[in-house]
This record gives structure tokens, sequence and C-alpha cells, in this order.
């Protein structure tokens, strides 16, 4: 394996790192503070693809696709935890995972409905070159691992420098205190899960042009998302980070050595992890 | 003799009408309906009886089908061995697997199962290409040999068999519910220190159900490698590694005939809706949302509710009558 693949190997497994990181810190976020498992982050990611794809073709505009595909994905998920997650946070685990997949089959119907089932593809914003180290990089994929990376530091800003995000963290560690300390939890929730899905629906547009966008995306990427927020442990956004990392960087270099078990790799990996630690790398003992 | 009868009426009644119903609703989805109820009453039990919720069904499903065809395809032509191939086959790996699985948390457990479901789909599509044929899969049907009695080649007769299997395995689960080791699976389910407490091994009593459930799954996989006369990968895609818990959840959590009346309303709307407008997931997730948030108890569960409350309402209104 000569150095320039390896360069591409590496790049490549970092952009995919950001999209996985996107989607995961949003199961990550609800997971710790809502405890729910809210599958239905797929959803908005899809919908976050199709309203960029749909933008772009008719104002030609990438990124204000973009901003339109996190505007509208979050305000999905307003309506969606108003008419239905406020129901159920009370409940236990498992109800929420069965009820935000009925809400992800529910999505994928209207997706096809809306856009039909034939996979659309979304024009690369800019087809430019950077050579890197010897090795030609495409840009979009180096600005996309940009994003990600302000992405998390505008998260951890959030949740370490304001006081909402304070009281998000504070929720993670002890709901009850929170609630007694005269903080209205009901409107925190609301904030979370909307932050959780807008960041889903942007990992899904900066995503749309290096794949082609089909209606079962959501559920192609669903085992990955899961696997990521499991290595790294649920309700961590650090081991997050680090998992998307080590995930991403798995199936890219691995593809190069072996292509067949590069997707198979991490799942065996997460296996492995969970039989050791079954909490995955950073998790806490959370119990509900 | 009378309690016998009580015992065996539901299952009797249940597929008595299914039996009959075969005069006028086409074989093909009569056979789909029953190897899929198979399928589903290995996640109702897990599920409903034990509370894990599983999102990995498909790879025991593919582990029975597969273990069918590969004996079906390289070694032999008697469908009857190649279920039972198929059934040892699901044994030995669930078997396997159940020690390291049954020990996480339900969430987790739900999440593993999905990997695992994952992990078989991209073994049996690209690592082992060469035995499995890869995404074109095994065809078998021209090698299976007719047997006497009840030749599994043919549809109906096909659908005999698979009826009879469907209650023997239904009067086994509501054989299970009595038991003690039933009982047991429910405690775990509610109160894990209560059982240690009285003298029960949590992780024995979830290893033996996690076994029997995924053993049944298996077997309803190599029916399906019998009935279709091939296996692909397909089988386990990650697209539908939730339908068994969705048809559980709409047929009603835990009940018995649950998986039966979940996967005729399942199977029926998909084939009905996706004709009528060809979008049949919008509703079923609606369906399914608006069954958890109502807190209802799936459709069987409501029916037999209902029915209770009719009988009663009967019975009252007779003693009235006798009153007066």
């Amino acid at each position: 394996m000569d150095g320039q693949l390896l360069v591409s190997g590496v790049i490549f497994g970092f952009s995919l790192a950001s999209i996985y990181f996107l989607i995961s810190i949003g199961l990550s976020l609800c997971f710790g503070l809502m405890r729910i498992i809210s599958l239905d982050q797929l959803l908005y990611y899809s919908f976050g693809a199709y309203i960029t794809y749909t933008v772009t073709t008719i104002t030609g505009s990438f990124w204000l696709g973009v901003l339109c595909g996190v505007i509208v994905g979050g305000l999905l998920a307003f309506f969606v935890e108003r008419a239905i997650f406020r129901r159920i946070y009370e409940r236990e685990l498992t109800f929420s995972m069965i009820t935000s997949f009925g809400v992800l089959l529910g999505g994928i119907g209207l997706i096809k409905f809306i856009w039909g089932v034939v996979p659309r593809p979304v024009k690369t914003p800019f087809t430019d070159q950077i050579v890197l180290i010897g090795t030609e990089i495409p840009a979009y994929r180096l600005l996309v691992i940009l994003i990600a990376g302000l992405v998390y530091l505008g998260i951890w800003l959030f949740l370490n420098k304001t006081i909402i995000g304070k009281a998000i963290r504070a929720g993670i560690e002890d709901m009850n205190h929170v609630e007694g300390l005269g903080i209205n939890v009901t409107r925190l929730f609301t904030i979370t899960f909307v932050l959780a899905a807008s960041l889903s629906a942007l990992g899904g547009a900066l995503y749309a042009p290096l794949i082609i966008v089909d209606p079962s995306m959501g559920l192609e990427v669903l085992a990955f998302a899961f696997m990521v927020v499991i290595i790294g442990g649920l309700g961590s956004i650090k081991g997050t980070l680090i998992s998307a990392i080590i995930v991403g960087q798995v199936v890219s270099i691995g593809s190069l050595i072996y292509a067949p078990l590069a997707i198979m790799a991490p799942f065996a990996m997460m296996l492995v992890i969970l039989l050791i630690k079954p909490t995955g790398l950073f998790g806490s003992k959370l119990t509900k | 003799m009378l309690d016998t009868w009580r015992w065996w009426r539901g299952i009797l009644i249940a597929f008595g009408l299914v039996a009959i119903s075969r005069l006028f609703i086409p074989l093909p989805f009569l056979n789909e309906v029953l190897i899929f109820s198979i399928y589903t009453i290995g996640c109702n039990f897990l599920l409903g009886k034990v509370g894990f919720i599983s999102f990995g069904q498909p790879a025991y499903l593919a582990i029975g089908a597969y273990g069918t065809a590969f004996y079906l395809f390289y070694f032999g032509t008697n469908p009857y061995i190649g279920i039972l191939v198929g059934l040892a086959s699901g044994l030995i790996f669930s078997t396997l697997v159940a020690p390291m699985f049954v020990r996480l948390r339900s969430d987790y457990f739900a999440l593993v199962n999905l990997a695992l479901a994952v992990i078989i789909f991209y073994m049996m599509q690209k690592v082992f290409a060469g035995i499995t044929k890869g995404d074109n899969g095994l065809w078998f049907l021209a090698s299976i040999a007719s047997t006497p009695l009840l030749d599994l080649t043919k549809p109906s007769d096909f659908f005999t068999f698979s009826l009879l299997v469907a209650i023997a395995l239904w009067a086994f689960y509501k054989y299970i519910d009595g038991t003690i080791f039933g009982a047991c699976c429910l405690a775990t389910k509610i109160n894990e220190t209560k059982l240690q407490f009285l003298g029960y091994s949590n992780f024995r009593i979830r290893l033996i159900a996690f076994v029997i459930a995924n053993t049944s799954t298996a077997l309803a996989g190599s029916l399906y490698a019998v009935y279709l006369g091939s296996v692909s990968p397909e089988i386990t895609s990650p697209a539908r590694t939730a339908d068994p818990v969705v048809v559980t959840i709409l047929g009603g959590v835990g009940s018995l005939f649950g998986p039966l009346v979940g996967t005729i309303a399942y199977t029926g709307l998909r084939d009905v809706i996706s004709k009528l407008i060809g979008n049949w997931e919008f509703f079923i997730g609606a369906i399914l949302v608006i069954i958890m948030l109502t807190n209802s108890s799936g459709l069987y569960g409501s029916a037999e509710a209902l029915l209770k409350k009719l009988v009663n309402k009967l019975k009252s209104q007779a003693e009235k009558q006798v009153l007066k």
C-alpha cells in the first residue's frame, strides 16, 4: 500500500467519521438527557438530504439547501417532539425505541410519497482538488471535516459556557435535581431534541453530494449510527466523537486492505468492546 | 377430557379459521402468513415474556434458512431433513451467542442483535460469497425431492405441513406459559432481584428463553427456504430488521395469538395498501405510533378485551332476566 492511497484513505475516513459524528451526537444527547432511544434522528437525516436536493435543484445554491435542510429538520423534530415524544418521556427505553421506529417508518413512507422512490443525485458544490502531502484530495471532504470539527467545538462551548448547556449537562447527571432548581425541564427537552435533529439534518445535508439520496438511506446508516453510539457509550459526547473517528477509519482503511471485511469489521469490534465493557468506552452506568 | 379440550380450544379454533379461510383466500398469502407468524412468535416471547427487545431476529432467520439451503443445495434432497438441519443450526448458533448476549441490558441487547443481523448479512453477501453465491442466492427448488404423504414441493401440501408445525409451536409456547419456567421468565422481566432471592438464576432463565425463541425463529427460516426454494442475503437485509418487532406490537405484545393476528394485519395491509397507493410504510408507521401512544395492547389484545366485555355484558343481562 503506497503513501498516497493511505493519505486519501485517512482523509476519507475522517470525512466519514464527521458524518457519523453528526448523526450519532443526536442519538447520544437524547439518550443522555431524556433517556430515550430516538431512532427517528435518522428521519431528520434523510429529510435534511432531501430538502438539500430540492433547494439545490431549484435555486442552484448548495449552501442555501443545507440551511433549509437544517431548518426543516429542526422544525419537523419540534412538531414530532410536541406531538409524540412529550407523552413518552416517562416510559421505559424499549417503549421509546419502538415508537421512534414507528415515526421513522412513517417518515420514510412520507418521503416516498413526496419525492418518489427514485434515487436522487445532488451536485457537489465544488470539485476543486487540494494537494496534501503529494496527494490530491477533494476539497469538499476537507470542508466536511472542518464543519464537523466546528460543530464539536460549538457543542462543547454550548454545553460548558451557556446556562442552557449547563442545565443540559446537569440533567444528564441527575434530572430530578435540575427540576428542583426550578428549570423548565420540558423546554430543556424540546431544545435538546431540536438541536439533536438539526445536527442529524446537517449530517444528511452535508453527506448528500457524496452519496445518492434515496428513501431508505436512513435505514442503511442506522446500524452505523448505533454502533458509534454504543462503542462510545450512550450519553457521552466525547465518546461519540472518538468512536466516530475509530469507526470511520476502520471502514475506510479496512476497505483498502480487504473490501468485504471493511463494513463488517466495526461490528465485530463493537461486539468485542461490549463483551469487555458492556457500557461502551466512555459510557457511565446509566439506569432508568 | 374436558380440560384437554379447553386447553386446546383456542389454538384449534384460531388455526381452524386459518384452514377454513383457504377456501377464499389465495394460498401464497396464507403460506406467507403462517411462516411469518412462526417467525414472529419468537420475538413476541422475548419481548412479552422476557422483556428483551430484539432488532436482530433476521439474523436467526437467516441462520435457519441458510442451514436448510446448504443441505438442500450441496448434500441432500429431502426437505424434512433440510428443515431439521436448519433447526439444529439455529439451536447451535443461538446457544453459542446466548451467553454473550443475555448479560446485556435491554437497550444494548436490541442494538447488539441489530449489529449481529448486519454482520450475518455481509457475511452471506460478501465474505462467504463462494459458498452462498453472494447476492444471487442459492436456488434449489428443482432439487427438492417429492416425499410421500406430504409433498412439500406442492404449495397445498406445504400449507398443511406449516399449519401442523404452527399448531405444535403454539401448543409448545402455551405449555411454556403454564410451567414454572414460564413464570420465571415473566419474573425476570418484572423483578430480577426477587427472582434471585427465590433462588433462581436470572442468567440461566434468560439463556434458555433466548435459545428457545431463536430456535423457533430459525425454524421459520428453514420453512422459508423450503417454501421459496431459494435463499438470498436479502432475508437479513438491514432494512427489514424491525419487521418482527412491528408485527409483535401490531398484534399485541405477549398475547398468544398476537403474532398470528399481527401477521395477518401486517401482510394484508402491505398487500392491499401497496396495491392501492403504493406507500404502505406510512400507514404501518402511523398505526405503530398510535398503538404505542394510546397504550393499547395491539389488535388482538384490544379485540380480546372487547370480546370479554361483550361476554360479561351478555352474561349479566342473562342473569338479570333470570332474576326477573
